[in-house]
């Protein structure tokens, strides 16, 4: 991975709690979708539109160009963005800037500083592993992609449960419920995890059966719970 | 693929529902619907991943 490349998350970072702000304000608006703030020009638009597209096009530049492709990028993103933020109507008033989001925009810079300065980080294989045995070969018929299925799967229901309770009308109500939501996508997530390391593991004659019953508990458990439920519901 | 594997995914898939059913009750204020979704939830998973961990050492 080259600079340009490790550049480009905090640069989208920085953009969007800086740049993106100030020109952009996704609403309804009379049964169609506003997308830009209002009194917003063309030129802020566009250097707003084009800054992400100088980032994107960092690692392309940096691989044909070398050092001068990576700096054309680096300053075809400042200053687009340096561009949108002067141009945009919500402008750089100190009175204007909301503390909270003036630090984070202030971190997001910095950090992009750092990764776009810093040396390009390298991939070495020996350097990842550390156990000094051969590297663990799947068995066969259980490819990498079938734990990337798994582990797609885990983190697209975890997506799903963070759609919940985002209008909440209470603080503390909305915090337990985000709370909580974190908690269930993470434990979802850890469980995907499980089930696909559990294929890689041989297994033994019968072991269905045993797998069932060392399960029973939490099976049994579960069954009274949704009998439960079907009797409260029902009165 | 065997048989406890697709039920494990099941398993998971149901405490995902409960877990969604349980933070929406949760958001509406009613308590007790959203405890009882949310233990739905953890014991599914407990059940999804004992049923997928294998009987025997690698």
């Amino acid at each position: 991975m080259g600079a340009a490349a490790q550049a480009i998350v905090p640069g989208i970072y920085a953009w969007a709690v800086t740049v993106a702000p100030a020109v952009l304000d996704l609403r309804w608006d009379r049964g169609s979708v506003a997308v830009w703030a209002h009194g917003t020009s063309v030129v802020a638009k566009l250097a707003a539109v084009m800054a992400p597209f100088w980032l994107a096009a960092g690692p392309f530049a940096e691989r044909r160009w070398d050092a001068r492709g990576r700096v054309l990028s680096l300053w075809g993103f400042v200053l687009s963005c340096a561009l949108a933020w002067s141009a945009a109507p919500t402008t750089v008033g100190p009175l204007r800037v909301d503390a909270l989001r003036g630090v984070a925009g202030m971190m997001g810079w910095a950090l992009f500083a750092l990764a776009a300065a810093a040396p390009a980080l390298h991939r070495s294989q020996d350097d990842e592993r550390i156990v000094q045995e051969a590297p663990l070969v799947p068995r066969k018929g259980q490819s990498k992609r079938g734990d990337s299925a798994y582990l797609a799967g885990g983190a697209l229901l975890a997506a799903l449960l963070q759609g919940v309770g985002w209008h909440v009308a209470g603080a503390e109500r909305a915090l337990l419920v985000r709370f909580v939501a974190l908690a269930g996508g993470l434990a979802v997530i850890a469980a995907t995890t499980e089930l696909a390391l559990a294929r890689h593991v041989r297994r033994v004659p019968r072991s269905r059966a045993r797998r069932l019953r060392s399960a029973m508990a939490a099976l049994v458990a579960l069954a009274l719970l949704g009998l439960t439920g079907v009797i409260f519901g029902l009165r | 693929m065997q048989l406890v594997d697709v039920l494990a995914i099941a398993l998971v898939v149901v405490a995902a529902v409960a877990l969604f059913f349980g933070e929406s009750a949760l958001a509406r204020a009613e308590d007790l619907q959203a405890l009882y979704w949310l233990i739905v939830g953890v014991v599914s998973l407990r059940a999804a991943v004992q049923v997928a961990r294998p009987g025997a050492k690698a």
